[in-house]
């Protein structure tokens, strides 16, 4: 199977260190992994802000230049899941081919490559941050909200860490208050639901907040650094990657 | 055009798709091994009330003046026709032409007799559908649970809001 | 530039220890739903199964009005129509003065709270008292609802005494039946108490009872009312006159729905196995009379709006706003529709898009509403639309349509794009002075991000991956 390496916008600009780590994590697993150089965004931003005519020549852009792969991987939960919800309906002249086989890497790595083993090794305390579009629109653990049987994909490989000791806050998948433009548009309440879940990351005693998304990561790391709280951000992909 | 043939007219025009009812009978609700049990359990804990089991050979009006010697304020006696055990509800059918008894006495006694109870308010329903009885004479019937309760004042749970400040199930 | 609920919402952040009792509050009752969804094995059914039918039953609505109106009429029902907010005061007014009524008791309806019923018959000379205890308090205090199903949860109890000494509650001389003054005078088992002996009077002087309705069911003509205090069953069992106000899409089809519905409704809403009192009313009492008016305003219009009919399903039943992060942190007030929350946002752009714009930005995109939703209403995804909206209505935020279409323009030519990764790093060469200015809303909340030497595009051509 032929992989492409989708990496976000923001991740590219901020936390390249999160696409090195997906990159290298692929190809220990011995995958055909391709990085097609000529992409950029997804078109989430936008279609959030009320602008998603905007981010239709986008979604065509990425439809194209993903269709030699048989998997898009992002190592971005809510740029996945705005590919699989929302790219179908902003092309609608045609079908969208990237929309179905759209990945983020915790359920690539967890449902289609199943891993049960990682050489990772990293000997911290780290608490779960479930990023919001990961629970409700990809399904990477059961939303608290329903009675379905529980389950947490990013936890189950998490557990596959040498030395790792995993933990979730109180209100485990209640919103960090990031939601793109709503950060800046709300920025009030924003901060608030930031400082709200940073303490209670913080309240578990672990030493790091990791989660699929830089977006949500990147939000709560702002308001911890800007209260100089003691408490570290790592993505997902850089744990399990760990040692590479 | 009156506003009701305008209102069904538009009604009628804007529907663009419809939908089936869905087969309700595939529904699994929950049931328990012992539905009295879960009855008398739900009407002590979640609807905050009084049990009594009457015992074989036991008088209703004796059990009742034991139930409340002082007898200050009004007791009101009614009658359940069904109980429900998810819910500790009790079905009461207006059968007085005054129902302001089941409302505005301070304490309220419902009997209930425990061949009546049923698992959940699907069953309760069916019986209700299927009676010849109810509605006929006083067209009014109401699920009771437990005395009147609020917690519009800060959220701090009082009971007694309106209607019954205590009420006591009395099982035969 | 900013909206008008986020200008409330930030001045209510100044006080972090209100929002922090009203977080903890609302997020209490969403955690006693959840129990609630816990608790039964066919949760997801039920939800399921009440979303099916609240579709079939809108979408057949015309016909289903029809049986419920022959079967109301044959119990001795008088059923009215009102295709509008206006009529249906009209109406109401119309069957009170008719009856020489001076003095309305009411339970709670958000029907008549969307068609301003309250003022209209006051300025007539009617005097209407809300018998829940919330709204009664509300009322007293002449505060409007901040949710709607606990609409008085903020106020607090020093307020609430303060008022009823203020209006005479005290002086009510049925009170001296009370068994001891309690140690804290604002006591809410008290101050219930003496609302209860204040309402009791009312129900005794008034003329009329109006009831909302939670359900009607169309094959017999029912309409139920479910309440925790029992004041519907108060308001109905003195007074001899009983008005219901049923919006059009209360219905359900019969008793076998009803089962549905009376379950789910305070397992969502108050997280409660069920309301003390679900009533059922199918005719007039002996010698009473009873009316239902039955309420379009609007809703067979959203019938036809392919993106945001299903807002019809809703029960009003409040669990949206209980989980929804935002309406807990930001409360009832912030928003400047009637009802907040999810599902205000989306109602208030029905009602009026132009005047209730500023609620949808009071959304992360979250999705927890569609997962407590009862009915299974898209509520996030209705948000969403209502966005792409905003623009032709000439109300898009200039900000982040400069950034969208700033984003767009890179984001459409790679070259240009990755031209500005290579420049960003500049970004953190700006000062601090003016990257905490206001001109950055970023820096109200936040630390300025870093912006690293080398993007991950740049690492891959130097192969550095």
């Amino acid at each position: 199977m032929k992989i492409g390496l989708f990496v976000p916008c923001y991740v590219d600009a901020l936390y390249p260190e999160v696409g090195v780590s997906t990159w290298r994590l692929l190809r220990s697993l011995g995958l055909d992994v391709d990085y097609p150089e000529r992409q950029t965004c997804c078109g989430q931003p936008m279609g959030n802000a009320g602008f998603e005519h905007m981010a239709e020549p986008l979604a065509r852009q990425f439809d194209e230049l993903f269709a030699p792969y048989d998997y898009v991987v992002a190592p971005s939960a809510s740029c996945a899941a705005y590919v699989r919800c929302f790219h179908p309906n902003l092309m609608k002249e045609r079908t969208c081919e990237a929309a179905g086989k759209t990945m983020d890497i915790v359920e690539f790595l967890h449902d289609v490559v199943k891993v049960d083993s990682l050489p990772a090794h990293f000997p911290h305390k780290v608490s779960v941050h479930n990023s919001c579009h990961g629970v409700r629109e990809l399904g990477l653990s059961s939303p608290s909200e329903r009675n379905v049987p529980r389950y947490n994909k990013i936890i189950d490989l998490l557990k596959l860490v040498d030395g790792i000791e995993v933990v979730e806050p109180e209100r485990p998948d209640e919103c960090c208050g990031f939601g793109g433009m709503f950060a800046v548009e709300e920025k009030a309440v924003s901060r608030r639901m930031g400082m709200d879940k940073v303490r209670r990351h913080m309240a578990t005693g672990a030493e790091y907040v990791t989660g699929p998304d830089s977006s949500c990561l990147m939000h709560m790391q702002g308001i911890a650094e800007k209260e100089q709280l003691p408490i570290k951000f790592i993505h997902v992909a850089q744990i399990l990657s760990a040692g590479l | 055009m009156s506003s009701r043939e305008e209102i069904l007219q538009r009604l009628r025009k804007n529907t663009r798709e419809t939908y089936e009812q869905p087969d309700l009978s595939q529904l699994k609700p929950i049931t328990y091994a012992d539905p009295v049990a879960e009855f008398i359990k739900n009407t002590t804990t979640i609807a905050g009330a009084r049990l009594i089991e009457m015992q074989e050979g036991d008088d209703l009006e004796t059990v009742i003046s034991q139930a409340y010697p002082d007898a200050q304020g009004s007791v009101g006696v009614i009658h359940g026709d069904i109980g429900v055990a998810e819910n500790a509800c009790v079905w009461i059918p207006q059968t007085m032409e005054d129902r302001s008894v089941c409302f505005a006495s301070e304490q309220l006694v419902v009997v209930l007799s425990r061949q009546a109870i049923v698992n959940n308010m699907h069953e309760a329903y069916a019986r209700i559908a299927a009676s010849q009885t109810y509605f006929k004479e006083y067209k009014f019937g109401t699920f009771i649970s437990g005395p009147s309760k609020t917690a519009d004042i800060e959220g701090a749970l009082v009971y007694g809001a309106q209607a019954a400040r205590a009420v006591t199930v009395v099982l035969k | 530039m900013s909206t008008k609920h986020s200008k409330a919402a930030e001045a209510y952040q100044q006080q972090p220890d209100v929002v922090e009792r009203h977080d903890n509050t609302f997020f209490g009752v969403r955690q006693k739903r959840d129990r609630m969804a816990q608790m039964l094995p066919e949760w997801e059914d039920l939800r399921n199964a009440a979303s099916q039918i609240k579709k079939h039953t809108v979408t057949h609505l015309a016909d289903y009005l029809e049986q419920f109106e022959q079967q109301a009429t044959s119990n001795g029902v008088h059923v009215h129509w009102a295709k509008d907010a206006e009529e249906y005061n009209r109406i109401v007014y119309d069957i009170l003065s008719s009856h020489g009524v001076k003095k309305v008791v009411k339970s709670k309806s958000m029907l008549t709270e969307e068609c301003h019923l309250n003022e209209n018959l006051e300025a007539k000379g009617i005097e209407v008292v809300e018998t829940d205890l919330g709204e009664r308090i509300l009322q007293l205090m002449k505060l409007a609802p901040s949710h709607i199903v606990m609409p008085a949860l903020h106020v607090h109890r020093e307020d609430i005494g303060k008022c009823f000494r203020e209006k005479g509650l005290m002086d009510n001389p049925t009170l001296s039946g009370y068994a001891a003054k309690p140690a804290d005078e604002n006591d809410p088992t008290f101050l219930t108490y003496v609302a209860r002996m204040h309402l009791r009077q009312q129900f005794m002087e008034a003329d009329a009872g109006m009831t909302g309705a939670n359900f009607g069911i169309a094959a017999t003509g029912d309409i139920v009312v479910c309440t925790n205090e029992g004041n519907a069953d108060m308001s109905t069992a003195i007074p001899k006159l009983h008005i219901v106000s049923m919006g059009i899409e209360k219905l359900i089809p019969d008793y076998a729905s009803m089962a549905v519905f009376q379950r789910l409704l305070a397992r969502n809403g108050t997280g409660q196995e069920t309301t003390v009192y679900t009533s059922h009313f199918r005719g007039p009492r002996p010698g009473g009379e009873m009316h239902i008016v039955l309420v379009d305003n609007g809703r067979s219009d959203i019938l036809g709006n392919e993106e945001h009919w299903q807002t019809l399903k809703c029960m009003r039943c409040g669990a949206c706003m209980n989980t929804c992060p935002v309406y807990r942190r930001s409360a009832g007030y912030s928003y400047t529709y009637f009802i907040p929350g999810p599902i205000g946002v989306n109602l208030g752009m029905l009602r009026d898009p132009k005047k209730y714009s500023d609620n949808v930005s009071a959304c992360t995109l979250c999705c927890s509403c569609d997962n407590v939703c009862p009915v299974k209403v898209d509520l996030s995804s209705q948000v969403y639309r209502w966005r792409q909206q905003l623009d032709s209505l000439g109300k898009a935020d200039p900000m982040k349509k400069t950034m969208s279409r700033g984003m767009s323009l890179l984001f459409n030519h790679p070259k240009l794009y990755t031209g500005a990764l290579r420049l960003s790093p500049i970004v953190n060469w700006v000062p601090g002075f003016v990257i905490q200015s206001g001109l950055n809303p970023w820096a109200y909340g936040h630390q300025m991000m870093r912006f690293p030497k080398k993007s991950f595009h740049e690492l891959w051509k130097e192969e550095k991956v």
